[in-house]
């Protein structure tokens, strides 16, 4: 437990939640803990503590991993996961797995029991942080928002101090109006594909992982009135060949354009 | 976006006492499956002949089964019926100040009042509920979706009963399922007796409490055999007052009956209704 690293994993989409059983960004996340078998939890605050995500995250890890869940929404029925101390439980974890789902509502939830100090401690402590989609855009400074009304940037918790865009791919407006939110002064940033981890080591990205071949991450940052998008090298996360040893990404931009 | 056919909503605010509350201890479509006396009482609230109502199920995550029952209590009766998500990511371009604008009734289900309330602030939600009620619209809930109306409620969101301060548009404490739950009524009673939260109402499930303003107007309950309880500590002592309230649906002399027939009556009313397209007095 001495002096981790703080490290988030930040997927654009993916997991457990989104792709098929034995998702290999799960394992690359897992690879990372150095726990024989790890405790995961799982926070679905921004599915609303949607049960059929709370079964699959179970369904995932439970085999191999001391796996629990804390939902902030059934802490009155005795069906809460986690019931007491919440602080406590959650810095004794290797890994937090946050779900996707409406990340301002999570957050709005999350301060109403205290869980944004709690997870910025936990962090700190080395905790390994992931999760897809609102799981990662909570970590950032600040997150394109595309729900109810004109997309938006809206605030994160700002343990990494850039901008994030999810689902970069799966959209087609999505890319242009996170173009539009950085070069009208959103903070620049990483625009994510599904399929598509960031991982970083304090704030420093360290790699960028993919479970699909053509998965793309980019840099997003404002250049005169327009921005400039830079390509990431992203690591396809082949079968049977998980990362023994971290690798740096020293080339962040360009070799690959669009992969 | 269809445009309300009556166009009679106002965006100015009313007057203080057309400002319409009803808060329900437990009941409606959430809990009473196959009593929708609450539930026809609160189109009746409505200023319109065939009211917009808007459900939140907020306090409870946006769970199926009460999206589900809302929509399996509503879809039949004269009303356009919808719900908000504030979870899950629907493909909607329309703003949430859009949404509200356009309501006639908004209906808050029941669930955690910690969570309800910090995910409306977080959207901003808040304010646009307390303007829909300065125009004109009837605000409505159970549980977590009536105490959130008054300046404190008594929330199990964390496990144990304890005070939580609501958005204050009424006066004084509202605890509810008193008699499905006592466990809060102890709770509720120590807080007043110490000043720690102002006096006010405890509800049984299927009891509701109508305010115009900050006035009560009406008590009404869809079930036979409940009561309001209002406490206020004068001078350190509990002072209480029971009050029985009007049985929905019952027929004057036969307090314990009558139920099926006044959900008859109802829909002949409404089918009425829909036909000639009388309005309201």
């Amino acid at each position: 437990m001495a002096s981790r690293v703080p490290q988030i994993v930040a997927l654009g989409g993916g997991g457990f939640s989104m792709e098929r059983e034995g998702s290999l960004l799960d394992d690359y996340i897992l690879s990372l803990l150095g726990a024989a078998r790890p405790r995961v939890c799982f926070l679905p605050t921004a599915s609303g503590d949607a049960d059929h995500y709370v079964v699959r995250f179970y369904r995932r890890f439970s085999p191999g991993c001391e796996a629990s869940h804390v939902s902030l929404f059934r802490r009155d029925q005795g069906t809460g996961g986690v019931e007491d101390d919440l602080a406590a439980h959650l810095l004794s974890q290797d890994l937090i797995y946050v779900g996707g789902g409406n990340m301002v509502s999570m957050l709005g939830a999350w301060r109403a029991h205290g869980l944004d100090s709690i997870l910025r401690r936990a962090w700190r402590r080395g905790v390994v942080m992931c999760g897809p989609s609102a799981g990662s855009l909570c970590w950032f400074e600040q997150a394109l928002s595309a729900f109810h009304g004109a997309p938006r940037p809206v605030r994160g918790l700002g343990l990494l101090p850039y901008s994030n865009c999810v689902h970069y791919d799966a959209e087609p407006a999505r890319r242009e109006e996170y173009h539009r939110a950085v070069a009208d002064g959103m903070s620049p940033g990483f625009a994510v594909e599904d399929g598509v981890g960031l991982h970083f080591r304090g704030t420093r990205l360290e790699r960028v992982v993919s479970s699909r071949a053509d998965g793309r991450a980019f840099f997003v940052q404002r250049r005169g009135a327009g921005v400039r998008e830079a390509p990431l090298e992203a690591e396809p996360l082949g079968a049977g060949e998980l990362p023994a040893a971290v690798r740096p990404l020293r080339r962040r931009a360009a070799s690959r354009a669009a992969a | 976006m269809s445009v309300h056919p009556e166009g009679h909503r106002q965006a100015e605010p009313v007057a203080p006492e057309e400002r319409t509350i009803f808060a329900m201890g437990g009941g409606g479509f959430t809990m009473e499956l196959s009593n929708p006396l609450l539930d026809d009482f609160v189109l009746s609230l409505a200023r319109a002949r065939e009211p917009r109502i808007l459900f939140l199920p907020t306090a409870s995550g946006d769970t199926a089964p009460q999206i589900n029952a809302f929509k399996a209590r509503f879809s039949g009766r004269t009303c356009t019926a919808e719900h908000l998500s504030l979870f899950r990511l629907r493909e909607t371009r329309r703003s949430l100040g859009e949404i509200v604008a356009e309501q006639d009734i908004l209906y808050v289900g029941g669930g955690s009042m910690r969570n309800l309330l910090a995910i409306w602030r977080a959207h901003g939600l808040d304010a646009l509920l307390v303007q829909a009620w300065e125009r004109g619209a009837v605000l409505a809930g159970l549980s977590a979706g009536a105490m959130c109306w008054f300046q404190w409620g008594l929330t199990r969101s964390s496990g144990p009963p304890e005070p939580i301060e609501g958005l204050g548009l009424l006066a004084g404490s509202l605890t509810v399922h008193a008699d499905g739950e006592p466990e809060r009524l102890p709770v509720w009673l120590a807080h007043l007796r110490d000043g720690t939260m102002p006096g006010g109402w405890a509800l049984d499930d299927g009891v509701g409490l109508v305010f115009h303003g900050d006035v009560l107007d009406r008590v009404v309950s869809s079930r036979p055999g409940t009561e309001a309880l209002r406490v206020d500590a004068i001078a350190g002592e509990l002072v209480r007052r029971r009050i029985q309230p009007e049985l929905l649906g019952s027929r004057a002399g036969d307090p314990l009956g009558g139920y099926d027939d006044a959900v008859e009556e109802l829909r002949r009313v409404h089918r009425l209704r829909r036909g000639t397209g009388r309005r309201r007095g």
